[in-house]
This record gives C-alpha cells, sequence and structure tokens, in this order.
C-alpha cells in the first residue's frame, strides 16, 4: 500500500514557557524518504511526537493517504526497559505485534509475519535471546523488525541508525531500498549526514525552525551545514529574531 | 452456595482420611480455597508490577488498606469485611496518585512517599479512635490477616473479584506491558498509555482488596511482588516467568495457611505467607549467584 502525503503548515509547539518549534511548513511527497536533521535539542523529536498527535500544536497537520488511512511504523530511539527481565525477543516481538498474552507464546497467525521480519534483520538465529542479553546494535535491529508488522505505509524512524554495526547498516539499508519499492511514506531522523545524503530522497534541516528544505545533494553543502548547525543562524539573525529567541536557540544547541 | 457445597465434600474426604485430619474444619477449607484463588490471581498480576516497576506502589496500596479498613469500621461496616471503604479507599488513593503523577511530572517513588506517609498517619490516627470502641486486637486480623475469619462471603467476593482481575489482565496483558516500554511506540499501535495505567492501578486495587482477608492490609503488596520477583531470577523467557510466579505465589499462600495450623504455630497467615515467599527468594537468589546456569545467557 502506498503511503501518505505529510503537510505541515504553520505548526508551533510551546511547552510550557519554551517554544520548541516556530511555524514549521513542511512537505513530504508520497512514497519518499525524507530525512530530518539537526543538532541537538532542536525540536526533531518534539516533531515526530506532534506528527503522532502526541503534542499539543498550533497549525495543521495533514496525512493525505492515497486510498482508506494505513498502518503507521515507528523506531524508537530507545526502550526504557529493564535489562534483566526475562523477555526473549520472541516475546517481545509477541507483546509488540499480538493481542495473546506473550507468556502464551507466538499466536499462528502472526509467526510467518515475525519469522520474515527477523530473517530480513539477520536476528532469526536469536530468537531466543533475551532482549537484556543483546548488544545495542541488535536489539535496534529488533527494532526494525517490529516496525515491519503489520507492514506499514508510513514510518517514522527516530535515529535508527544510532547503534547499528556495520553490517546492522548493510540490514537498514536494504530495508529502506525495501521500503523505497513498497512506496513506503518514510520520515527518518538521522545525524548520519553521509547516510542521509546517500539515501534519503529530501533533507529538512531543522533548528526550531525549518533552516533549509530540498534534495541532500543541494542541501548540504558546507554554508548550509553550518548555518545549521550554528548556536546564531544566520537567517534568524537576519530577520531580526528577537534576543529571547537567539537565548533558546543557544540553549537548545 | 457452590463454596458452601465443596467445603462439605472437601471435609467429607477429611474424614474417611483421603485429606489431612485438619481438613475436618470448616474456616481450613475455607482458608484453603481462599489461597487457591489469590495465589495464581497475585503471582500473574505480579509479574506486570515487576515489568512495570511499579512494586513500591503495589506495597503502598496495600498500606493504603489498613486506612481503608479503619474508615470502614469508623462509618459502621463490619470489621470483619469492610469492602466498601476498603476498596473506596485503595482505589481513591491509587487513582488519585497516578493523576497527580501524570500533572505534576514529580518522579514516582516521590509521589508514592508522600501518599503513603499521609495515608499511615490517617489510619494510625484513625486506628487509635477506634481503639476506645472496638478490641483493636480484632483488628490485627485485618492488619496481618487471619485464616479464621474466611466465609463463604469473602469466597464469593475473591471469585468475582477474581474472575474480572484475571479476565482483563490477561485481556490487556500486552498492551499493559508495551504502555510502559515507549510512548510513541505505543501510541502508533494504537494503545492509549494513560488509560492502560488507570487500568492497571484498578487492578493491583481490586487484588488488594481481594486479598486483605486471607494475607493482611500490611502484608498484601510484598505477595505481589516476591513471587515475581523471584521468578524474574529464574526465568529465562516470559513464558517461565509467568508461570513461575503463578507456582511460587500459590505454594506459598497454601503453605502460609496451613503450615501454622498443622503445626500450631501462632503466626497470622499473612506473615506465615510472606515468610514462605521471602524464604523462596532467598534460596533462589543464592542459587543464582551459585549457579552459573541460572545467570541466563549474556552473549
Amino acid at each position: 500500500m502506498m503511503g501518505p502525503t505529510i503537510d505541515l503548515q504553520q505548526v508551533a509547539l510551546t511547552l510550557g514557557q519554551t517554544r520548541i518549534l516556530y511555524d514549521i511548513d513542511l512537505h513530504v511527497p508520497a512514497g519518499s524518504i525524507h530525512a530530518l536533521i539537526g543538532p541537538n535539542g532542536a525540536g526533531k523529536s518534539s516533531l515526530i511526537k506532534t506528527l503522532m498527535g502526541q503534542m499539543p500544536h498550533r497549525g495543521s497537520l495533514t496525512l493525505t493517504w492515497p486510498d482508506k488511512p494505513g498502518v503507521i511504523g515507528y523506531v524508537p530511539q530507545a526502550l526504557e526497559f529493564d535489562r534483566t527481565l526475562p523477555m526473549t525477543v520472541d516475546d517481545f516481538m509477541g507483546v509488540m505485534t499480538q493481542r495473546r498474552p506473550a507468556f502464551f507464546g507466538l499466536s499462528s497467525r502472526n509467526t510467518g509475519a515475525i519469522d520474515d521480519a527477523l530473517v530480513r534483520v539477520g536476528m532469526q538465529d536469536k530468537r531466543k535471546r533475551r532482549m537484556g542479553a543483546l548488544s545495542g546494535g541488535e536489539r535496534q535491529r529488533i527494532m526494525l523488525a517490529q516496525a515491519l508488522i503489520p507492514a506499514p505505509a508510513l514510518l517514522v524512524l527516530d535515529e535508527p541508525m544510532a547503534a547499528l554495526d556495520e553490517a546492522g547498516v548493510a540490514v537498514f539499508e536494504d530495508l529502506l531500498a525495501y521500503w523505497r519499492e513498497q512506496k513506503v511514506t518514510v520520515l527518518w531522523v538521522e545525524h548520519d549526514l553521509d547516510a542521509v545524503r546517500r539515501l534519503a530522497d529530501r533533507v529538512t534541516g531543522l533548528n526550531h525552525r525549518v533552516i533549509f528544505d530540498g534534495p541532500p545533494a543541494e542541501m548540504l553543502s558546507a554554508g548550509q551545514l553550518l548555518t545549521l548547525f550554528s548556536a546564531h543562524p544566520r537567517q534568524r539573525e537576519a530577520s531580526g529574531e528577537t534576543s529571547g529567541a537567539a537565548t533558546l536557540s543557544r540553549a537548545a544547541a | 452456595m457452590i463454596f458452601d457445597s465443596i467445603r462439605v465434600l472437601l471435609q467429607g474426604w477429611a474424614e474417611q482420611e483421603l485429606l489431612p485430619q485438619m481438613f475436618t474444619y470448616g474456616f481450613v477449607v475455607n482458608a484453603f480455597m481462599a489461597g487457591l484463588i489469590i495465589g495464581p490471581l497475585l503471582g500473574g498480576l505480579g509479574t506486570l508490577v515487576v515489568v512495570k516497576r511499579f512494586a513500591f506502589f503495589s506495597e503502598a496500596v496495600g498500606h493504603a488498606a489498613m486506612t481503608g479498613v479503619a474508615i470502614g469500621i469508623l462509618v459502621g461496616e463490619p470489621y470483619t469485611g469492610p469492602y466498601g471503604s476498603l476498596f473506596g479507599f485503595c482505589l481513591l488513593f491509587g487513582v488519585l496518585l497516578n493523576y497527580l503523577r501524570n500533572r505534576t511530572g514529580l518522579a514516582s517513588d516521590t509521589l508514592i512517599g508522600v501518599f503513603l506517609s499521609i495515608s499511615l498517619a490517617l489510619g494510625g490516627s484513625l486506628l487509635l479512635l477506634l481503639s476506645g470502641r472496638i478490641n483493636i486486637h480484632i483488628l490485627e486480623n485485618v492488619l496481618f490477616g487471619s485464616v479464621l475469619t474466611v466465609n463463604a462471603q469473602d469466597l464469593m467476593v475473591l471469585s468475582v473479584i477474581g474472575l474480572l482481575t484475571a479476565g482483563l489482565a490477561l485481556f490487556h496483558y500486552n498492551h499493559l506491558i508495551l504502555s510502559s516500554f515507549n510512548a510513541q511506540l505505543a501510541a502508533v499501535r494504537k494503545v492509549r498509555t494513560i488509560l492502560m495505567d488507570y487500568l492497571f492501578v484498578m487492578l493491583v486495587t481490586l487484588v488488594t482488596v481481594a486479598a486483605v482477608k486471607v494475607i493482611g492490609a500490611i502484608l498484601v503488596g510484598a505477595l505481589l511482588v516476591i513471587p515475581a520477583a523471584t521468578a524474574r531470577i529464574l526465568a529465562h523467557s516470559m513464558r517461565g516467568f509467568f508461570w513461575l510466579s503463578i507456582l511460587i505465589a500459590i505454594v506459598s499462600t497454601l503453605a502460609g495457611i496451613l503450615l501454622p495450623i498443622q503445626f500450631a504455630l501462632p503466626v497470622p497467615s499473612g506473615a506465615a505467607i510472606i515468610l514462605v515467599a521471602g524464604s523462596v527468594f532467598i534460596l533462589s537468589a543464592l542459587a543464582r549467584g551459585f549457579g552459573p546456569a541460572l545467570k541466563g545467557t549474556t552473549a
């Protein structure tokens, strides 16, 4: 199933007294791989939470589905779970994908899909391992595997490459190619600029507001990146931003 | 009633020496049936308590039961079963605590510490007020559990709560776990995290109320934690974790009820149950320390 088009118009987010996002305009075409980059604290994760309806925002946020609304998948940066829990990879996949309690084992309806997903991320031999005993990269592969069930039409990835080793990166690149082929819309928060340049269709530079947006080959120039990762983005100073906003930018950086 | 029929049947078997002699006493059979309901309930729900890191919360709700009992007696409920106030106060305690946790952003243990102190202070004050009205020693049964006071009405309450709790917990088991892992992940999988938290608070409250008679208000929280903590030490999968927790809870409950009767020990049932469960925990922890096979695969 083809993914949706994402349109954000003048989306703003304020938490308490802190302005997190300023008038974000963003267009993600259906079936494209769209990367979101920016310094720590630039509001990337907040934008993702806003997209998922987890934040009280202003402005308009529209998902336009080609047919009926499809499945949204999500790969988080990290899980908050006790590493000593006796929860195997199979148990975890069961918790994620089925109603039947995990201690009863995998439901027969899901077994095939879970087998396929674990094979795709190269973790089929480690399904009886405890989640806490896996390396960070292996756990990240399991996060990718859970996002395959049920097959998503829109996928939100929050720094999926952060813990991946070389083999894991290859698995991730294969998955991106697969999602591209399936016309899944992918919104991808990433720090690895080289990966973004190679793999994304478009890239948006975010530092509380959209600093740039376009094809990676054009956008990821030294000048643009300097502006994006600068504590005092030139565009903001040029537009006569108040000193309060500049302070916020410094604090976020 | 069905429990009366079962009691008469078991008493008959004991008289024919098919069961130990102590089962000729009606109260022993009642307590035995109560243990068979409470054990699996606390053991199963305890796995969620451990996964969601709600152990301190469960202890606090158990302690709130003491205040609930005091309020119940004060407003005229029977001291052998003040279920209305018990349930009402524990539920208010749990729901308010969860509400403030969501609204204030305070760490759970800080908030629980505050609530627990207030609840104990209130309970202690009310108990002192009550000491002029009733024999305060009667309250010992409520605080530490007594097999002597379990009657058919208690068994019926236990059964209804047991079925309701087990049904809700099993139906939402995976979602209750997922909601504690990652809020966004839960949201995209259409799990309502806040609703799951309130549901869980309600489940813990229900089983606490149900188990107060046998285990006592002071100790009921412990049986939600100890069997599951023991199972976590020994198990390598969710399957082992869940079933071991239930097994340990059943064995502890039945042993804690029957051993003091068999050996005429002057120990309250709740204390005996927790002592058995605690011994199993210590043995398991030692076994884990000395037995590499129990440490689990780390590579």
